[in-house]
């Protein structure tokens, strides 16, 4: 059976772009050139008349036939702001964003509809625009949606345990801030999928780049006003998601096309229309105060984050509910006595927000992580030994933290010693004095995360459902089936370890179907998959090993405590000879004999099908109604040298140890850090979507939304703890987004102790090789009291 | 990989549609096997002619709206042209044919012997799969004022063949660019090749590239030297920078100070003082005039400090 | 008006007719139906779609398959032996060198063009060989190691 690795390497993936079929129209989407203004008129006859043009959508088909974008999140609290505003699928009436999509032609082929779409004329009036946050929160600025007081589509509070005595017993409060610029994952595979409407049986499958085609389906469903029995979305092969592609929105718009043109119909974006359209994330304002002992023990914090949600974060996509986790992430792996953070969401005119890597949990880590570095500063003692004296202990599991997630376990010293250890810190800072007499300036950063995997979240679309199938076919192979849909993160791998090692079967007869929507379940975001869909996943397969022993012990005619499974062979332990292969037995249960052959009990208990599906649901949201179910840890140390001329940053050494729980596969979690680190290196030294004067995205393609490429990227050395989960079924812990929060964190600690002789506090990121020359200009002008 | 310094937007006046990636014009293609075909075709194609050997500027232009086309262009690709293809020593003189590949560049035993400074800016530019089919001519016409061949010609002292309808010259390319994305070549006008003096074995050299990552990157700020001390005094002086001035260009103001000083780090320090005085470079998405008004500074004393004890 | 053309693509000879705009990403795609070089950008900015022309990476998305004419392709397809994986290719699956799988075809061509070409590989020498392909999910590690472990392979003879 080959596996998908194999498929993969012999160029054999079948993406969105490879899928064929006949009669295949091309759909091509038309966009805003400016960053807000009215639509006064659209006009489609030149482009229509064009040969091989099979229709033109614009708003108003869109409003006449399809229903609003449905909410994905309605978390209004007591004493919170939660706007929702009314979305269709390409922009009615007004643009808000540059290349916010307005039309979309189909044509027989993708050249005859891209030359089309420079014909469609339509006239704008442009209208003041607003793409900064503060700009955005100040009262006379423009505003997105004019039936809103304000362009705050979300404010949230939070407070946890008692902030007030915490500030009243603190010896010292330091100011903090920390600001992120405005990232995204963009895989190199944009979005895509292929819609086809079956005009007689008045039915929708979609295939698709898609990470949830449940919730996908749902959506589909709403908007074209379907019955959900009559969609199916059905994953391809994906070229790399991170988050980015858990929505599906411009997929509507796609299958509209198919409806009305009777035709399959492809849309796939190229890079271009993907950074520029695409999901937002990071863009960051974080300002608050931390309350301290004089030795370094943190005891409050008051904070207030500021996220740029570009137009809005609950239709399209869903991260307008990022902001919560950001908030609550905050106390990450330390003891506090209270806090008080608020959150706002505040739409621009950019791009749309929702998920990447991290998602929200990020945001309070890596704010958390520079204000834990600053203390340290602030008292005089070292970054880790701050940490020391901060982290929940060993003996502390499960941890009630104070916001109100249960840690499940952990040993956070031992990871961040072993980090320390890996990269030899003590060495190290002994070079790092030695070079800077000689005018080189070395710098050694940390950053301790606690990621918080398994979302369960009330009210929204991803309330932590999530369904899984086993099942023993005739010829013996074993079928899985989950919303596992797999990214590349090895989830079909994943799935056939876990399977396999419960039911003793081979591992090349399992056989993991594409997932498709036919599978209730949230898909693999929030690094669920090693929480809930591994759990559940595992627990069938638990079940249905009682039914392969209750069947074999019919055929072998031996009592059940007796058999065995291993390698693929069933068999009795006493005498090995009394053996069957998995199609064996399959072959008896289903056909000859048949389940006449079962004895009558098993048979009234309607328990001789080799087939289970289940679900799974988190105990620890249950029993203590933490949102998130696993908690793995991570430790980054890097070392760094700053070239204080040009402002290049060079990793010397970068150090990675984690905490998973129990580990499923140790390749594929040394892949997924391996992955995240190189994203969190290049947020912190590159990535930044930057707009022109005129609102325009100018950070447009690869070439200038800056990826590390192999010369960006360091050796990373891997290091592994297991603190077993007592949450899942099998221990195993989320751990794909630890890597990318610390790594970023890790690195700009350590530009910011390069720079120490500076006295520079690194508050901003990107730390862009211009930023640190500035940086670094600007202290040298302060200390020579130049006027800047 | 896009060289783009002005964005196109407006389309008969108004705000053109935005579209991820457009298509490609329809338009008529030649491939001339000679350069007497390539100057007939030149002389008698009626419409708009276009000039291609790699594709490296001109399909990513197309594909982002940058550069547009009607129907109907002519596409001239003299790719084929063998005599423009290649790399040749005669003499003190070496010759390359603009439409010789970059990789062919970086790998050429001529090159790295008698100019090595080329060599290492050509290593550095792009990707493997860009100087594996971008060529030298079509860096130099698309004209980005960072395009990275330019700097190391320049401090060759190169000169460039330009070949027109019933005309041939040989310009300085000191004269080629006129401004971002302008040369003097005419729409009728071929690049054919580009000669200069083969480096002295007592000249040193150094090219230093600064871009916004390691690898794969567009110039920031881009430096060659090209300089011979004779008795610790400084003989022949060459220095040319590439993104800080609306072409690539030479700092002669610079060379003028420090020819016939004594090489000194002091000496030294005013003459890249002037060298960040003479760059004019603009602020972009990609940095701003300060940082490379400094980088000037910075880069060049690296050049020039080298092997100064 | 179309062109004629004639090339080899995976040593299969091929004579079409073709529209000059047709690049060589659309040709091989659209055409000829190898859909192991993947379009990422069209710009020449990601690598996904590198295939070997004449032996050496190039982007398919910025060359014109007319350029191609008399030329010799390679792509992935062309370096299996019948169903039989390239050693290249059982290194990048030994050593986790793919995880999405999307950049990979590009990759495995630039990977094949240095080994042959540049003997002993440093992982220097790797890293910058292959900088015009980026990926985004493996952090260029198992790449790294999956290009040396094959190197050190064709020293022993396990190559074609």
């Amino acid at each position: 059976m080959e596996n998908k690795e194999r498929r993969l390497v012999s160029g054999k993936g079948q993406f969105v772009d490879d899928l064929e079929f006949a009669g295949m129209a091309s759909l091509v989407f038309v966009g805003s050139p400016y960053a807000h203004a009215k639509i006064l008129r659209i006009d489609v006859n030149k482009a229509l008349e064009t040969v091989g043009v099979l229709t033109i959508i614009t708003g108003k088909e869109i409003v006449e036939l399809t229903n609003p974008l449905p909410v994905q999140a309605d978390l209004k609290g007591p004493g919170w702001i939660w706007r929702l505003p009314k979305v269709y699928a390409l922009a009615v009436a007004r643009v808000r964003w540059y290349g916010e999509p307005v039309a979309a032609v189909v044509a027989e082929d993708e050249n005859t509809a891209r030359e089309a779409a420079d014909l469609i004329e339509i006239e704008y009036e442009p209208l003041p625009f607003v793409n900064d946050v503060v700009e955005a929160m100040k009262p006379g600025s423009p505003l997105l949606y004019s039936e809103w007081e304000s362009n705050v589509q979300a404010h949230v509070k939070f407070d946890f345990g008692d902030v007030d005595s915490a500030f009243a017993e603190a010896d010292r409060v330091i100011k903090v801030s920390w600001r992120e610029g405005r990232a995204s994952g963009f895989p190199i595979e944009g979005r895509g999928c292929v819609a086809s409407y079956d005009k007689i049986m008045e039915s929708l499958t979609v295939w698709g780049s898609f990470q949830t085609p449940f919730t996908a389906k749902h959506i589909f469903a709403e908007t074209l006003g379907m019955p959900e029995v009559k969609v199916k979305i059905v994953s391809v092969d994906i070229g790399g998601a991170f988050g980015n592609k858990l929505h599906t929105w411009k997929g509507q718009v796609v299958a509209l096309a198919s409806v009305l043109t009777g035709r399959p119909v492809k849309w796939f974006e190229l890079l271009r229309e993907w950074i520029v359209t695409g999901p937002h994330q990071r863009d960051v304002v974080w300002e608050g105060e931390v309350a301290i002992k004089n030795d370094g023990r943190v005891l409050g914090l008051k904070a207030n984050v500021i996220i740029d949600l570009g137009v809005e974060g609950t239709n399209r996509g869903l991260g307008t509910m990022s902001i919560i986790p950001a908030c609550c992430s905050v106390p990450n792996a330390y003891h506090w006595k209270g806090m008080h953070v608020e959150g706002y969401g505040i739409v621009t005119n950019k791009s749309f927000y929702c998920a990447y890597r991290g998602y929200g949990k990020d945001k309070g880590i890596k704010f958390i992580e520079r204000v834990m570095d600053q203390v340290a500063r602030e008292v005089g003692i070292t970054p880790e030994e701050v940490r020391f004296i901060n982290f929940i202990q060993p003996d502390e599991f499960p941890y009630r933290q104070i916001n109100n997630y249960t840690y499940d376990s952990g040993n956070y010293p031992a990871v961040l010693n072993k980090a320390l250890e890996l990269a030899v810190v003590k060495y190290c800072r002994e070079r790092q004095r030695e070079l800077t007499q000689q005018g080189k300036y070395i710098g050694v950063g940390m950053a301790f995360t606690i990621e918080p995997a398994g979302i369960a979240a009330p009210n929204t679309l991803f309330g932590g459902m999530t369904e899984a199938n086993v099942k023993i076919m005739p010829d013996g192979t074993v079928e899985v089936n989950s919303d596992w849909t797999d990214l590349g993160q090895g989830a079909e791998e994943s799935n056939a370890i876990i399977v396999s090692d419960i039911l003793g079967c081979k591992i090349e007869d399992i056989v993991v179907p594409p997932v498709t929507s036919d599978w209730i379940g949230m898909g693999p975001l929030s690094s669920r998959g090693a929480v809930y869909i591994a759990s559940a996943v595992a627990k069938a397969a638990k079940m249905i090993r009682e039914k392969i022993l209750t069947c074999a012990s019919v055929f072998l005619k031996e009592p059940r405590e007796n058999i065995d499974i291993a390698d693929g062979i069933i068999y009795s332990v006493d005498d090995p000879e009394k053996r069957l292969t998995y199609k064996e037995l399959a072959q008896r249960v289903y056909f000859f004999p048949g389940p006449r052959a079962f004895p009558k009990e098993v048979l009234l208990k309607h328990d001789h099908l080799l087939d289970v599906t289940t679900t799974w649901y988190s105990p620890n949201t249950a029993e203590t109604g933490s949102t998130y179910t696993t908690f793995c840890s991570s430790a980054d140390v890097a070392v760094v040298e700053v070239d204080t001329q040009t402002g290049v940053t060079k990793i010397l050494k970068y150090v990675h140890v984690h905490d998973a729980g129990k580990i499923i596969s140790q390749e594929i979690v040394d892949g997924q850090i391996h992955g995240g680190v190189v994203q969190g290196i290049g947020e912190a030294l590159y990535e930044k979507l930057v707009y022109s004067q005129n609102g325009l995205l100018l950070s447009d393609s690869y070439s200038d939304y800056l990826m590390p490429t192999a010369t960006d990227s360091p050796d990373i050395i891997v290091g592994h703890l297991e603190t077993p989960s007592p949450f899942t079924e099998l221990g195993s812990k989320g751990m794909g987004e630890a890597p990318i929060i610390g790594s970023k964190a890790a690195i700009i600690a350590a530009i910011e102790d390069a720079l120490t002789p500076f006295n520079i506090r690194v508050s901003n990121s990107p730390a862009t090789r211009e930023k640190v020359w500035k940086w670094i200009r600007d202290s040298q002008k302060k200390s020579n009291n130049e006027v800047t | 990989m896009l060289e783009l310094l002005v964005r196109c937007e407006t389309w008969c006046g108004q705000m053109r549609n935005f579209l991820g990636s457009r298509a490609l014009p329809n338009f008529i293609y030649h491939r001339p096997t000679n350069m007497e075909e390539a100057l007939w075709l030149l002389k008698n194609l009626k419409g708009e002619c276009k000039i291609i050997a790699g594709c490296t500027d001109f399909i990513p232009a197309i594909r982002r709206g940058a550069w547009s086309f009607s129907d109907g262009l002519n596409v001239i690709d003299i790719k084929g042209i063998k005599e423009l293809s290649l790399i040749a020593k005669e003499g003190e003189r070496i010759r390359i044919g603009a439409a010789t590949k970059l990789s062919e560049i970086v790998r050429s035993p001529t090159i790295r012997k008698h100019a090595l400074v080329l060599a290492e800016a050509v290593r550095e530019m792009g990707s493997l799969q860009v100087r594996n089919f971008g060529t030298v001519g079509g860096n130099l016409c698309t004209a980005s004022p960072a395009a990275d061949t330019a700097p190391p010609f320049l401090v060759l002292d190169a000169k460039v063949k330009v070949k027109g309808i019933g005309k041939e010259e040989i310009v300085p390319l000191t004269k080629f660019f006129v401004g971002p994305g302008e040369t003097i070549l005419g729409s009728r006008e071929i690049l054919t090749e580009i000669q200069f003096p083969a480096m002295k074995p007592d000249e040193q050299h150094c090219w230093i590239k600064m871009g916004r990552r390691n690898g794969f990157t567009l110039s920031v700020i881009s430096l060659a030297t090209r300089v011979k001390v004779k008795d610790g005094v400084f003989d022949t002086v060459r220095i040319a920078l590439g993104a800080v001035a609306p072409t690539p260009m030479r700092a002669t103001e610079a060379e003028g100070y420090l020819i016939g000083k004594e090489k000194s780090a002091h000496v030294i320090n005013e003459g890249c003082k002037i060298v960040a005085r003479e760059v004019k470079p603009i602020s972009d998405v990609r940095a701003s005039s300060e940082y490379r008004k400094d980088m000037a500074y910075v880069l060049t004393k690296r050049a020039l400090m080298a092997g100064l004890k | 008006m179309k062109v004629p053309v004639r090339f080899k693509v995976n040593k299969e000879e091929h004579k079409l007719e073709v529209d000059p705009r047709t690049t060589l990403l659309e040709l091989l795609r659209n055409q000829l139906k190898i859909k192991s070089v993947h379009r990422g950008c069209e710009v020449g900015d990601c690598g996904a779609c590198t295939v070997l022309l004449n032996g050496e990476p190039v982007y398919s998305c910025l060359t014109l398959a007319v350029q191609a004419n008399e030329a010799e392709i390679t792509t992935v397809e062309g370096l299996m032996k019948d169903h039989e994986l390239h050693p290249l290719m059982k290194s990048f699956l030994e050593n986790r060198g793919l995880q999405c799988g999307y950049c990979t075809s590009g990759l495995l061509m630039t990977a094949y063009f240095l080994i042959n070409n540049l003997g002993e590989l440093t992982e220097e020498e790797i890293r910058k060989g292959i900088e015009g392909n980026i990926c985004r999910c493996t952090g260029y590690m198992g790449i790294v190691k999956a290009i040396k472990a094959a190197a050190e392979g064709k020293n022993s003879g396990n190559w074609w």
